[in-house]
Order: C-alpha cells, then sequence, then structure tokens
C-alpha cells in the first residue's frame, strides 16, 4: 500500500504549490467587503477548478481555489470500526482548536473529515512553501497518529483483561 | 500548597481535602512558570512494545494524586497541575479527575452531574476544555461551572448575621497562597475592580518561623521548623485590635499569654517544648500592617478593600461595604472579622465626613453601613456554597447536559446562568 | 489505578477518624454514594453523637436477600446490626464507647458493606455446584438463575451447572465511542486464555445485543445496539474455598465498573496524546511564519531606535 503513498504526497504538494497563488481581492458583490471567495462562491469567474487528488475510493484530497483564497479538504484513512471513531475524535479535537490553528476550518466540507482555508492574509504572513509542507505533512502525521492510538488501545486491552483475569 | 475539595451536594463538608497535586513516574514538568509547551511523553517516540510483562501502554495510570502523592515524591515526580488558581497542565488535570471521581469519591461519572469552580478571571478557552473533558472522557450527565466568589457569597448565608440572601457582595478569599478581594453585583464578577494580596497562609507561616528563630527557639529540629510554625500558627494566633496595647497585656500578665507547644523530635522521637508568645498576635497582622514582615508590598488589607469598592461602579458600592465576606482558611483566626470591619468603617467614614466638610457641610449622607460576615463554613466556603447550590431542585437546569453538548459542543460551557436565591 | 479498590474510602477514613479514641465524638451527617447506584448516610444519633449509625441503600436490595444477603451480612456484622433506618435497606449502629472488635478489623470488613452485601448468589452458586458435581444424575431445571437488577437497564446474571458457574453481564454503552471500545476491549478478555499464563482463567465470551443462550428467555430484556453481554465462566478452581473465593467473590462484582472505568482512562490517554500532537503540529505551523527581526533603525538625527 505505501507504494502509493510518495506519489499520492507528490502529487497534493505540486498541486497545492500550483494552488497557492493567492493575491488579496475585494468582493465584487457587496461594497468595501473583502472574503475568502472560495467560501463565498458567489462569483464564478474568480474560482478555479476544483481538483480531487485520490489515493483510492477512501483516501483523497479536494482542492478548491479562488483568486484570494484555497481551500483543502482531506478525507483520512479508516479502514475499520475503531479507525472511524479515532478520526472523528481526532479531528473533532483539532478543529476545537481551530483559533490557535489559523488555517483550519471549524467545520469540514461535506464528504470530508477535516478542511483547511488559505486566504492571502496567511500567504503574505507565511512562507507558501512551508504551509505547504505544513499540510503534507499533517497528512501524514494524521495517519501515523490513528494507527499509533490504535495499536495503543489494543495494549491496553490486553493489559487491562490480562489484570483482571490473573489469579495467584 | 493548593488544596482540592470534593465531596457530594448536600453534605456540610468535603469527604476529601487534598492537595492538587500529582505523582507521575515521567520526569516533572517545567515548573518555572514560563508557559511551556508540553514535554512530548515517550509513547510518541517509543515503537508499540508488546513486551507487556512491564505493562507498558498503560504507564499513564500509574499515578498518585493528594496526599498519595505526597507520600510518594521519593520515587514519583510531583506536578501542579493548577497555577494562580487555573489548570495549566491538563494532562495532569484530567487524570487527577480520573482518579478523583474513580478511587475517591467512587461513582460512574455517567450517573451524576459535577459542579466544578473557577477563579475569576478564568479564559473561557479554559471552560471548553473542561467541558471537553467531563463530557467526552467521562461522559457526565450534565456540568456546571460555577465562580469561587460566588460560591463563597452563597455559602455565607448560613450566617445568622445575614437577613438576606443576596449575590452582591464583597469576597475576600485568603487561602494558602494568595489571598484575593473580589466584588460581586448580582452573581456577576466585577472583574476589573478585582485586587490580590500578595499575603497569604503561608507568608504568615514564614513570618512565624523567622520570628521563632530569631527568638532563638533552637529546640525546633531544623526539617520541621515549618511544620511546627505552621502548627503554632493555626492553634496560637488570633488578631488583636491595637499591638501595642497587647505588647503591655503580655508584659504585666504573661502567664495568661504566653503558650507551650510541645512537640515531639520526627526522627529521635523525643519530646521539646517551645514558647509561643508575640507571634500569637503579630503573624494575622501582616494583614492589617504589612510593613512589620517585609517592605515590599505596604498596602493594608482593609484599604485593598476600600478601594476595590471606590473601583466598583457607583450603584453597587453600599451593597458591597454591607456584605463582606470571608473565605478560605487565613481567614479563620480570632477577630479576624470584627478587626477588618472596624478599620474599613474607619476609612469609609473619614471619606464620608472629608466630602460633608468639603461640601461645606450642605451635604449629609447616610451612614455606610460596613459588615464583614463570618461563619461557621468559612474555611471550606467555596466547596460549601457549592454543595448548597448543588444541592436545589432546579440545579439539574442550571447544568448543562450531556446531549447539549453533543449537540453543540464545548462552546456551551462558556456561559454559566448565575444561580436565584435558594430556596 | 489498574484494578478498582474493593472497599469504600470515605467510610474507612470516617471510620478510622471516629475509631481513634484521641478524638472526641462530635455530630457527623454525610450522605455519600459509591458505584452501582448505592447510596450511603453516615450519622451520629440526634441525642448522642457517641452512636454512629451506617446505612446502605440498593436497588437490587431485595434480590439479594432472596439470595440469602441476609445471613451472609449476619456472619459480617452481627454485633451492630439494628433496624434499617427510614429511607433505606439496612444499617449498621457503631459505639464510639465501645467498638466491638478491632478497630483496624472492623473497619476493613464495614468498608468492603457493598461487596459484602453482593456476595450471597455467588456463594450460593458457588456452593450448589459443588453439590451437584456429587450427584449421579444432575436434574440442570433445579439450577436457579439468580438475576440481580443492580444498576438501571444493566443486570448480573449468576447461575450454576453440574461443573461450572455462569456469570453474565448484561451493560449499556450509552456512546458508539464506548462501544467501539468495549468491542477492542472484551476481544482481549476474550483471547486471554489462549496466553499460557492464563490457561486457567475463567472463560469470557462476549456478545454485543443478542443475549446469551441461558438468558434468553428472561421476560424484559432490552434490544438496543448500545446492549451488551459478557459472559463469564468459572471452573472450581477459579473459586476454591479460602481467599480464592473470596477475591473472585470480590473481583467478579466490580466487572462492569472495572470495563467502563478502562474506557474512560482510554478515552483520556487519546486526549493527552492528541494535545502532544496538536502542540507538534502547532509547531510545525510556526515555522512557516517569518522571524520577525528586532530591527535598529537610525533617525535622519542619528539618533537609533528598535522596532518593537
Amino acid at each position: 500500500m505505501s507504494n502509493t503513498l510518495r506519489p499520492y504526497l507528490n502529487a497534493v504538494r505540486q498541486t497545492l504549490t500550483a494552488a497557492m497563488c493567492l493575491e488579496n481581492f475585494s468582493s465584487q458583490v457587496a461594497e468595501r467587503h473583502n472574503k475568502p471567495e472560495v467560501e463565498v462562491r458567489a462569483s464564478k469567474e474568480v474560482l478555479l477548478n476544483p481538483v480531487v487528488i485520490s489515493r483510492n475510493d477512501k483516501e483523497r484530497v479536494l482542492i478548491e481555489t479562488s483568486v484570494n483564497s484555497l481551500r483543502v479538504s482531506i478525507a483520512i484513512k479508516q479502514a475499520d470500526e475503531i479507525e472511524r471513531i479515532l478520526a472523528h475524535k481526532f479531528t473533532r479535537f483539532l478543529t476545537q482548536r481551530a483559533e490557535s490553528f489559523v488555517i483550519l476550518r471549524r467545520k469540514p466540507i461535506e464528504g470530508y473529515d477535516i478542511s483547511f482555508l488559505i486566504t492571502n492574509a496567511h500567504t503574505e504572513q507565511m512562507y507558501k512553501h512551508k504551509l505547504v509542507d505544513f499540510i503534507i505533512q499533517f497528512m501524514e502525521e494524521v495517519d501515523k497518529e490513528i494507527s499509533e492510538m490504535k495499536l495503543s488501545l489494543n495494549a491496553r486491552a490486553r493489559i487491562v483483561s490480562e489484570s483482571y483475569l490473573s489469579q495467584t | 500548597m493548593t488544596f482540592t475539595k470534593m465531596g457530594f451536594a448536600g453534605n456540610n463538608d468535603p469527604s476529601f481535602i487534598q492537595p492538587t497535586v500529582i505523582a507521575t513516574r515521567d520526569g516533572g514538568s517545567a515548573g518555572s512558570g514560563a508557559p511551556s509547551v508540553p514535554s512530548k511523553p515517550s509513547f510518541l517516540n517509543s515503537s508499540a512494545s508488546s513486551n507487556l510483562a512491564s505493562k507498558r501502554g498503560i504507564e499513564d495510570l500509574d499515578f498518585y494524586i493528594g496526599d498519595e502523592a505526597v507520600a510518594n515524591s521519593k520515587t514519583y515526580a510531583l506536578n501542579y497541575p493548577i497555577r494562580h488558581g487555573q489548570i495549566d497542565n491538563w494532562d495532569h488535570m484530567e487524570r487527577y479527575w480520573e482518579q478523583s471521581i474513580f478511587k475517591y469519591l467512587r461513582c460512574e461519572p455517567e450517573d451524576h452531574s459535577f459542579l466544578l469552580t473557577e477563579p475569576p478571571l478564568n479564559p473561557p478557552e479554559n471552560r471548553e476544555n473542561t467541558a471537553e473533558i467531563m463530557f467526552e472522557s467521562f461522559n457526565v450527565q450534565g456540568l456546571y461551572i460555577a465562580v469561587q466568589a460566588v460560591l463563597a457569597l452563597a455559602a455565607s448565608w448560613t450566617s445568622s448575621k445575614v437577613n438576606e440572601q443576596t449575590l452582591t457582595g464583597t469576597v475576600i478569599d485568603s487561602g494558602d497562597g494568595v489571598t484575593h478581594v473580589i466584588p460581586v453585583a448580582e452573581g456577576y464578577v466585577i472583574g476589573s475592580s478585582i485586587k490580590s494580596v500578595p499575603i497569604a497562609g503561608r507568608d504568615l507561616t514564614s513570618f512565624v518561623q523567622n520570628l521563632l528563630r530569631e527568638r532563638g527557639e533552637n529546640m525546633i529540629p531544623a526539617e520541621d521548623s515549618l511544620t511546627v510554625a505552621q502548627r503554632i500558627k493555626e492553634q496560637y494566633s488570633y488578631v488583636c485590635p491595637d499591638i501595642v496595647k497587647e505588647f503591655k497585656k503580655y508584659d504585666q500578665e504573661g502567664d495568661k499569654y504566653f503558650k507551650k507547644y510541645e512537640g515531639v523530635h520526627s526522627v529521635t522521637g523525643k519530646p521539646y517544648s517551645v514558647d509561643v508568645g508575640f507571634e500569637r498576635f503579630l503573624a494575622p497582622e501582616i494583614f492589617f500592617n504589612p510593613e512589620i514582615a517585609s517592605s515590599d508590598y505596604l498596602t493594608p488589607l482593609p484599604e485593598v478593600v476600600d478601594t476595590v469598592v471606590q473601583t466598583s461602579p457607583i450603584d453597587v458600592r453600599r451593597g458591597l461595604y454591607k456584605n463582606i465576606v470571608l473565605s478560605g482558611g487565613s481567614t479563620m483566626f480570632e477577630n479576624f472579622g470584627k478587626r477588618l470591619q472596624r478599620d474599613i468603617k474607619r476609612i469609609a467614614d473619614t471619606r464620608i465626613k472629608r466630602s460633608e466638610v468639603l461640601s461645606g457641610g450642605k451635604m449629609h449622607a447616610t451612614p455606610m453601613e460596613v459588615n464583614v460576615i463570618s461563619h461557621k463554613k468559612q474555611r471550606y466556603a467555596v466547596w460549601f456554597g457549592g454543595s448548597l447550590l448543588a444541592s436545589t431542585g432546579d440545579f439539574h437546569s442550571y447544568c448543562h447536559t450531556k446531549a447539549e453538548y453533543d449537540e453543540v459542543g464545548p462552546s456551551i460551557a462558556r456561559h454559566n446562568r448565575v444561580f436565584g436565591t435558594v430556596g | 489505578m489498574i484494578l478498582l479498590d474493593y472497599h469504600n474510602r470515605i467510610i474507612e477514613d470516617t471510620l478510622k477518624t471516629r475509631f481513634n479514641p484521641e478524638n472526641k465524638p462530635k455530630p457527623v451527617d454525610m450522605s455519600i454514594v459509591d458505584f452501582d447506584g448505592v447510596s450511603y448516610h453516615l450519622s451520629t444519633l440526634d441525642d448522642n453523637d457517641a452512636k454512629l449509625n451506617l446505612s446502605i441503600r440498593w436497588k437490587c436490595w431485595n434480590e439479594l436477600v432472596q439470595y440469602g444477603a441476609l445471613d451472609v451480612l449476619k456472619r459480617e456484622y452481627s454485633r451492630w446490626i439494628i433496624d434499617p433506618e427510614h429511607g433505606y435497606d439496612f444499617t449498621l449502629q457503631f459505639d464510639l464507647n465501645d467498638i466491638g472488635g478491632d478497630p483496624e478489623d472492623v473497619i476493613r470488613r464495614v468498608s468492603l458493606l457493598k461487596r459484602n452485601a453482593m456476595a450471597a448468589p455467588f456463594e450460593r452458586a458457588f456452593d450448589a455446584q459443588s453439590l451437584a458435581e456429587q450427584e449421579d444424575h444432575w436434574d440442570p431445571s433445579s439450577s436457579q438463575l439468580m438475576t440481580i437488577h443492580y444498576r438501571d437497564g444493566e443486570a448480573i446474571y449468576v447461575q450454576n451447572q453440574q461443573d461450572r458457574v455462569t456469570v453474565i453481564f448484561s451493560t449499556l454503552f450509552k456512546e458508539e465511542t464506548d462501544r467501539v471500545f468495549a468491542k477492542v476491549f472484551l476481544q482481549e478478555f476474550v483471547d486471554a486464555r489462549k496466553k499460557p499464563h492464563l490457561q486457567n482463567a475463567p472463560q469470557v465470551i462476549y456478545s454485543h445485543r443478542e443475549p446469551p443462550l441461558e438468558i434468553r428467555h428472561v421476560p424484559g430484556l432490552l434490544d438496543s445496539e448500545s446492549q451488551g453481554y459478557i459472559t463469564f465462566v468459572l471452573f472450581p478452581r477459579n473459586y476454591a474455598a479460602g481467599a480464592v473465593r473470596e477475591e473472585t467473590i470480590s473481583r467478579i462484582q466490580i466487572f462492569r465498573d472495572y470495563l467502563h472505568y478502562h474506557i474512560k482512562c482510554s478515552k483520556a490517554y487519546m486526549h493527552s496524546r492528541m494535545r502532544a500532537r496538536v502542540s507538534d503540529f502547532l509547531k510545525v505551523l510556526n515555522r512557516a511564519k517569518p522571524e520577525i527581526q528586532a530591527s535598529e533603525k537610525k533617525l535622519a538625527s542619528g539618533r537609533t531606535f528598535r522596532r518593537a
């Protein structure tokens, strides 16, 4: 399975790098307003075609771009019930702390587990290549963390059951 | 040493009063006060080992809290999850609660509602984090987070001096580390007027320790000197109306005032005795004349209380003077309330007289009623107030419920409705 | 803490303090709880601070009495039993001036009141099994299925066969997360016997939603996604008379609380992992911000100032 991981992440990285060309753009709909166009989706001409990069039918990334903002939505691998619960817990924990994450969206886009919203303001304050690095690293770490949580749960279950059943 | 008081609603006293400390196996947290990024726990680095003989994978359950933590301090590292009244280390706090619920209180949290307290000016994010832990890890039925000062006011309703149950008043909360003066109007803390006084139990104890040392009480073994000073302070100290007159009393009727403390050497077992003298009234006097202990801080407590009231909105000031409520162990000294009331009244009366003079005798203000309320439940006033409120019939309607949490999320905990009067 | 305590700490602490001859009798009135919906009331008499009452109330009390609980309680506490306090099922009274036994032993036994109250059905089943073993033609229908509805929606069933005793727990998982975590834990309980050092451990069977054969006929069983059934099959060596039996009775009783306790501890553990991950992520994210130089600027007059 892991031989598809590198090409998958590379594809995401390249697409993100290309998509992260954001500039300040005032709203064409409401005077003196400046909103992330990818969220508002009011003016068709400032939105670009969304791209979906799939590793398989379960793991995919949706990248939606506009002139001043970019949305990255990730569907995390969830092979079984436990991974589904752990992924849900983890993403909920993260989105609860969205404010400190700055680029994290409080609610994921429909069909995905977690979404980021990057605006021109962010790319002005932070290095673009590092933002891309962060998202790629995030994708890898989330998968790793869920596997590790699952393993640790199994280890705990083993110890809990053995401690209970052993009799002197 | 901050303490946790835990128990069941409706009871008069907490079932457990333990230091808020957790003893863990891994290295202690960075205690320097710098806002530390929590150190990476070892499990993030290690590979999942299946060597279960060493019980790896469940080390997070290898910890002690409270008195047992202190007892195990030689082999475990002590951590204090609460700093300046606020929760600072959530991993430790979550585990502290875990053991409090399952080992000490012994209840299935799914069957109960919980009342927790918070210090004034607690960030709303902290309430959200608390709710996240209580509802997601422990599945509690309901949660209410109360402001400590408001509970202290509720506790004062048991005093015979009080004839109306009000949530307007000035709370003087003095524990071991710090003393706070907190004005509360209709159940809401007036945050901008809160003042902290850096004099509390710890400082009184070390003052007693110094006095004993200076007088040459060298019978006390060095390692016990702090504990002995603390016991002497708790057993023999009181507040006097006037230190000059008090010194005279000791000179004239020494037998009546000097006491003896009997101690036993913790190692050799030999008994010894210590004279207890002027420190009896000098220690608590620090609240009223801080200069006798140190030159760092010089404002007497009555003056701080008066300032707090004067900086509060003008329409609540009478209510704040009328209902000054004491809470915490360091307010338990005999005559503490009386002396405080006398001194505060003097300041208030002086101000009124001055404004009458300045107005050329044309304005006459109603005399200011100043009341300091002492009552039997002062030491654990906050816990007791919580026990009172949580045992009322409509407590459950004030709590945030699991259903609400599941629907909306932790943000529900940001606001906790203020109780009306009891009954 | 891996195993839960069997005794009640508050009772233990309170009795230790009150029994201590150095402490003068003073009025006591406290209501406390224990696991599984047990309520206690510890109080001194209105007119006598030296008489201390301990009362217990438990929803399944009548069932326990049916299965012989009063005999067990008489055996442990006969000296102190008085008529139950109003609103409670059973009351003990202690005279602080004359405790009636070695204080430490009394305290230990009294703090195990809940455990002893629930011991009867197990003792009965163990004894019935030993007798049944002797019979050549043992009639299975003679074995009593004892039901203890000790918690809302949850119950313990105990029954003996000729060569074993079966204990079935029906338990509710209020949250999907709990149910999924429980599956992981219970699978390990089921698999534990495969390990060499646990060959003699009780056999554990877990079923989700579907009640085990032994209790399928029982009326009023809840049929819901959140329902789980855990069966323990105890063999005579698991409850051999003496210390082994006492330990088994103590440990089997707390199974439900033990399981739910560890599910919650696992959730707390997941939280601490996630907190660590979050701080890691934030560190990486902060690297994306360029370093702010504390730059010194010069004015035309030659003075310098620092830009914050």
